[in-house]
């Protein structure tokens, strides 16, 4: 039950692609928060979050991700997910984030 | 003929991981399926978070998560003593302005059958989730 973060720049695309694997609850969120926080404070630019390692995640990781989203809308940035499992997959049609931060489903 | 479990879980975040797997373990063994058994380990993680999210900060009291199983159904009682909170003023989150709080009722409130919360204002609240094993 731990959360497991990589992130790292593409510089050939100019943006952030950030790993997750585990679990984002209210326990891990704010280790969540804080590398999403990190790298868009590092550079402004479009973050991609690989989801295909995250098991589970709650509210209070959707609402990071929410936060983030609102953080970055001033300029102009975008965050998408990447695979996310079906579980994860119905929260987010639950909340309707999926339309807006899931390209592909 | 139901059974009742109980846990008493002290208010910090490191212990709703713990009740969720409890729960699910549970729910996995009263014969609901997966999709169902994840809904319920959702439903009731939410339900812990927002113990432990909105319980006044220096009361370190247990809240109770008690299980009841059996005749078809699960039924899941979250009963804290953290504060309360006026019900009145919930209000259901707009999805095309997504903010970061309030998820956790809706939620909750979309993945169960039934759902029940009571709460006093100086005391504590209650919710009260069931799900029935033929469900759609």
């Amino acid at each position: 039950m731990s959360l497991q973060i990589q992130s790292s720049f593409n510089r050939e695309l100019n943006q952030w692609e950030i790993k997750a694997a585990g679990e984002v609850d209210i326990s891990t969120a704010p280790k969540f928060r804080a590398c999403l926080d990190t790298a868009f404070q590092e550079k402004k630019a479009d973050i991609v979050l690989y989801l295909e390692e995250l098991n589970y995640i709650d509210s209070t990781g959707l609402g990071v991700i929410i936060g983030t989203m609102s953080k970055m809308k001033e300029n102009k940035n975008r965050i998408t997910l990447v695979n996310p499992k079906e579980n994860i997959k119905k929260l987010l049609n639950i909340i309707s984030l999926d339309r807006i931060l899931c390209p592909e489903i | 003929m139901t059974d009742i479990l109980r846990f008493s879980v002290p208010g910090k975040p490191e212990y709703v991981g713990t009740i969720r797997l409890a729960v699910s373990s549970l729910a996995n063994c009263a014969g609901f399926d997966i999709e169902a058994v994840e809904d319920i380990k959702v439903a009731v993680s939410e339900a812990c978070t927002n113990v432990v999210c909105h319980g006044q900060p220096n009361r370190e009291e247990c809240y109770e998560v008690s299980c009841e199983v059996g005749e078809g159904r699960i039924i899941i009682s979250v009963i804290d003593r953290a504060g309360g909170y006026d019900i009145s003023k919930y209000r259901r989150p707009i999805m095309d302005k997504p903010k970061e709080g309030g998820l956790g009722i809706f939620i909750i409130k979309t993945l169960m059958d039934e759902v029940d919360i009571f709460s006093e204002l100086g005391l504590g609240t209650s919710i009260k989730m069931v799900k029935y094993l033929n469900s759609i």
